[in-house]
């Protein structure tokens, strides 16, 4: 029997190969693929160098705040005890927090310092001392970086290719297709696309948008396929079936359309809009627009544009209309004048980093202390439990409110980014996380009780690696779900807080605020002011409820094959006594 | 039938130590709830000494719920020994921890029962077998996909199911990939537990076969944990019997088989059934259900069972069936002095009414009433009752013991070597001044 399939053992392992490898052999289709990705990434070159400039400077905050810990606990302590212990502690907490860095570095490098040496030691220590080395890197070019102008040099020279590249034009700049100008005296337009109409020089370049959106996700899918059909070497994988159910579900479908329209609109918030937020809303007297009156092109600050252009009942632009300055309004215009459609682009752009933010560090929260809990059960469940119980037994409304009002009020750092938003989505993940652990709690629970787990202990594989690679892959479908879910929530949640005149402070745009703007004009002739954000919040987050649905779906069948029942004195039947 | 004493674990360690591979040493695996108070613990592996030779298989068999499972994982430092040792060529591995217990694993593997829960169905076959490989860092990446296709090839599958998933085979070819896995480290040692008592019966013969082919090959010690008795006459060299965490009788298959020395594996070898038609075998049929290995009995653990229990030379004379209800009435007396009565039921009590175990009158009814009972069992029947109706079960079955007692309850047996040197059986019965279990069932059983 052992030897009953020896007939191909003799020739070389041709299928042996790694992806690279496999792509050298047959190049056509990858080659094809990246030539489209290359020609997509040109069309944005800008905005995407624009994006990667946003996240660095978003890294760059988190990283100041991280590394602004250690000294605050130590200026603490030091308030409470003697001044010297600032340093001391500040210092120590600062190397700990290098030292964790350096434990993430250590795991994530694919080859290791340890394997090269050999000391005679034991691998414990071998791996202590590799740490120990790479803070001791770190701890230096921390002082490099903070103490001498090296640090200034690095960041510039680092920042400055991606803001050459963002001032690149792209295919839906304001520049390239520009819907601002005004009207000429002989009836056409002077400053716009082509001289056509602000509508449709606007309408060209939304279409852009969401095609270029589109085309960008078809894409990726399309890649996806490739190596499906080229370069995978299974022929078929539990994921394509997931695809394939996912791919009939309609209403599933329907929320993953609408969530992809929600996020193109926040990336791409400033082509969407007809003006930018910067000039429209921010510093609205800093800018001019031209307009013809009276036969003569008059100009103005766009301040006083507003003043005159408000929707409060008495006065509307309504959508889909000019106003008095030959500013075109897609949605109309807010009760300060405002343009509508330029406060729900940026708007989305809060949501989506105010619910990305709570759902991401809450769901990660909740995740690492399921997978901690239902392994090492005992005392870390029990700790776990008694905190995700304190946090619940508080109303959430007032933990949330309690929390932004303290922060806001002390005007802690954290609250400057978004008018607090970066704030709201971070009090989120600290009042959603329970909740998302008890959800997941059960399933994990479950699957820590899978042999496979006592398994992979038996042959000696280390915790972390039977967590990620035995545990998390079967509480991902649960937490995605849940996720998506409540992502629903923190929209309505962050709506209804800046409704309440808390939450987000203007000038950041806010779609609870647009909502409480125009409530007292939904019966006159400014219906649009409250209705229209109000029924774009329903739309997303019924979205978000349909894709979750979906993704629960298409995940699913595998849920109900898990039944294992494992009893640890091995019953499994009669045996020869009774 | 030739039996001596041996009188203290040291012996036997010295007994058959020579060619030993893994020495088990009065190893306890008890279970905590953890509760904050302690509390008593379940006594799953209960004071275990056995060696196991290299090379051969040792297959260990007993009832659901006995500690078999408990013990084949506690060898290998699955569940953590609450005492004695286990020492594997000589280091002692319940007492490693860290990086060496990491290097140790490699010598030692487990195939599970259930091969539909011991593979990973979100990884490829490839990645489920190579997993050891990548957790000690064996040789390159290449080699270690080389290898594992030579695994699959070697447990009988095709090199081509490397990526495949593992619901796309049936439960034979699982337990085939399973036994893949546990083989791609090499290791020295592997505990079987009830590998093939979730398959089919004509893969479970596949299996077994595979398993001796790959012990052949590679040299492979086995512990094959069963509770399919033909399946372990079948493929193991020695056979132990576990009951309640306890050996009760360890020997060579055959002459186990053929000759059992102790009343459990007497009842147990009664259960398989005959397939010739003119047999008179009798089945043994053991009354009750195995204690609750939290409160296992005094001296011998099957003590509440055994149909040769040792009775007191005054009441030799007895009917069986009243040594089934004295036993029962033992038992029920026991059960009442560890329940926890409720406030409610105290008040029943004091007021006369029933608790939820009934009156004691119900139960001689119950018990005794058909029956004819001797004069001098009646006056301990009644002194127990009257204990038993001040809920003094203390005291009544103090007065049992005086009575019905012997030597089973009072003492832990020992181990007693029966026919050549390495036949050893746990039971009173082999002490000189009984008669044999053997002679026994046959007086009251035939």
């Amino acid at each position: 029997m052992s030897t009953s399939i020896t007939s191909e053992t003799g020739e070389p392992d041709s299928e042996e190969t790694v992806l690279r490898e496999r792509i050298a052999e047959n190049p056509g289709p990858a080659l094809f693929w990246l030539a489209g990705a290359a020609v997509l990434l040109a069309l944005e070159l800008g905005r995407i160098a624009g994006w990667i400039t946003g996240l660095g400077s978003a890294v760059g905050f988190a990283v100041n705040v991280i590394a602004g810990i250690p000294r605050w606990i130590g200026g603490n302590v030091a308030d409470a005890t003697v001044p010297i212990a600032e340093y001391f502690v500040g210092d120590a907490l600062s190397l700990l927090l290098l030292f964790g860095v350096a434990s993430l570095l250590v795991g994530l490098a694919p080859w290791s310092a340890a394997d090269r040496f050999d000391f005679g030691a034991s691998p414990r220590t071998m791996a202590l001392l590799e740490r120990a080395a790479v803070t001791a890197v770190l701890a230096a070019l921390a002082v490099l970086f903070v103490f001498t102008p090296v640090g200034g040099l690095v960041r510039t020279a680092a920042a400055a290719p991606f803001d050459l590249l963002s001032s690149l034009p792209t295919i839906t700049d304001h520049e390239v297709i520009s819907n601002r100008g005004h009207r000429t005296p002989g009836g056409g337009w002077e400053g716009t696309f082509l001289g056509l109409s602000p509508a449709v020089a606007w309408g060209i370049r939304v279409l852009l948008v969401y095609g270029y959106a589109l085309v960008l996700i078809g894409w990726v899918w399309k890649g996806y396929e490739i190596f499906r059909t080229h370069y995978r070497q299974a022929d078929w994988t539990p994921r394509d079936d997931t695809f394939d159910r996912f791919r009939s579900h309609y209403w599933g479908l329907f929320g993953l359309v609408v969530v992809v329209l929600f996020i193109a609109t926040a990336l791409w918030a400033p082509a969407v809009s007809p003006v930018p937020a910067e000039e429209n809303i921010y510093s609205p007297y800093s800018y001019e627009v031209e307009y013809l009156e009276d036969g003569e092109v008059a100009t103005t600050t766009i301040g006083n544009a507003n003043l005159d252009t408000q929707s409060d009942g008495q006065n509307t632009v309504g959508p889909m209309s000019y106003d008095e300055y030959d500013r075109w309004a897609p949605l109309g215009t807010t009760p300060n004048g405002q343009d509508m459609l330029t406060h729900l682009a940026y708007g989305a752009q809060t949501s989506l980093v105010i619910g990305l933010l709570a759902i991401g560090l809450g769901g990660l929260i909740a995740v690492t202390m399921s997978l901690l809990t239902a392994y090492y059960k005992g005392i870390v469940d029990v700790l776990t439990v008694i905190a995700s119980d304190s946090i619940i037994s508080i109303p959430a409304f007032l933990l949330v409110m309690m929390l932004s009002v303290i922060f806001d009020q002390g005007n802690h750092v954290l609250a400057e980014p978004l008018n607090g938003g970066v704030l709201l989505g971070l009090i989120f993940a600290f009042v959603y996380w329970p909740g998302m652990w008890r959800s997941i709690r059960g399933p994990s629970l479950q699957v820590a009780e899978e042999e496979w787990v006592d398994a992979a202990k038996s042959y000696g594989q280390t915790p972390a690696n039977t967590m990620r690679k035995h545990m998390a892959p079967y509480i991902a479908g649960y937490i995605m779900i849940y996720g998506s879910l409540l992502l629903g929530g923190v929209i309505i949640f962050t709506a209804a807080l800046s409704f309440l005149g808390l939450g987000i402070n203007a000038p950041t745009p806010e779609w609870g605020r647009l909502v409480s703007d125009g409530q007292s004009f939904v019966s006159t002739s400014s219906w649009h002011v409250a209705t229209i954000p109000g029924l774009v919040i329903v739309l997303v987050v019924t979205a978000f409820n349909a894709l979750g649905d979906g993704l629960r779906d298409a995940i699913d069948p595998e849920a109900a094959a898990g039944d294992a029942n494992t009893d640890d004195t091995g019953a499994a039947a009669a045996g020869g006594g009774g | 039938m030739s039996q001596q004493t041996i009188h203290s674990d040291a012996d036997v360690s010295t007994d058959s130590d020579e060619d030993a591979m893994i020495s088990v040493r009065n190893l306890k695996t008890y279970y905590d709830e953890g509760g904050l108070l302690g509390g008593t613990p379940v006594k799953a592996v209960d004071d275990v000494s056995f060696d196991i030779r290299s090379g051969e298989t040792l297959g260990l068999v007993g009832e659901s719920g006995c500690g078999k499972t408990t013990l084949g994982r506690t060898l290998l430092q699955l569940e953590e020994a609450t005492a004695g040792d286990v020492l594997f060529d000589g280091v002692d591995v319940t007492k490693l921890d860290g990086s060496e217990l990491q290097e140790w694993r490699r010598n030692a593997q487990m195939v599970f029962q259930d091969p539909e829960s011991s593979l990973n169905d979100r990884m490829t076959i490839g990645e489920i077998v190579r997993e050891p490989l990548d957790v000690h860092d064996w040789k390159t990446p290449r080699e270690r996909r080389q290898r594992v296709k030579e695994l699959l090839a070697t447990v009988g599958l095709q090199r081509e199911h490397y990526y495949r998933y593992p619901h796309q085979f049936s439960g034979g070819q699982r337990q085939r990939i399973s036994i893949a896995r546990t083989l791609s480290l090499e290791p020295d040692f592997v505990v079987l537990d009830e590998p093939v008592s979730a398959l089919d019966v004509s893969v479970q013969a596949e299996i077994i076969n595979l398993l001796e082919d790959l012990q052949a090959e590679f040299g492979l010690t086995y512990l094959f944990i069963a509770h399919d008795l033909s399946v372990v006459r079948h493929i193991c060299d020695r056979v132990a019997v576990m009951y309640l965490g306890n050996v009760m009788e360890i020997g060579p298959t055959e002459e186990l088989f053929a000759n059992p020395s102790n009343p459990y594996t007497h009842s147990l070898l009664s259960a398989i059934p005959e397939p010739d038609p003119t047999s008179d075998r009798e089945r043994i049929t053991l009354h009750g259900t195995p204690p609750n290995p939290r409160y296992p009995p005094s001296g011998c653990p099957f003590s509440t069972r055994c149909p040769t229990r040792i009775r007191p030379e005054e009441f030799r004379a007895l009917d069986d069936e009243l040594w089934t209800r004295l036993n029962a009435l033992k038992n029920t007396l026991s059960e009442r002095k560890r329940a926890e009565l409720s406030v409610r039921e105290r008040v029943r009590a004091a007021v006369g009414k029933d608790t939820r175990f009934g009156s004691i009158e119900e139960l001689y009814d119950d018990l005794f009433g058909d029956l004819e009972v001797p004069p001098d069992v009646q006056s301990a029947l009644d002194e127990i009752e009257t204990h038993a109706r001040n809920r003094d079960e203390d005291e009544a079955l103090a007065v049992y013991h005086d009575a019905f007692g012997s030597v089973c309850e009072a003492e832990t047996p020992e181990y007693y070597s029966t026919g050549d040197g390495e036949h050893r059986s746990y039971c009173h019965r082999h002490d000189e001044g009984y008669r044999s279990p053997g002679a026994v069932l046959d007086r009251r059983h035939r």
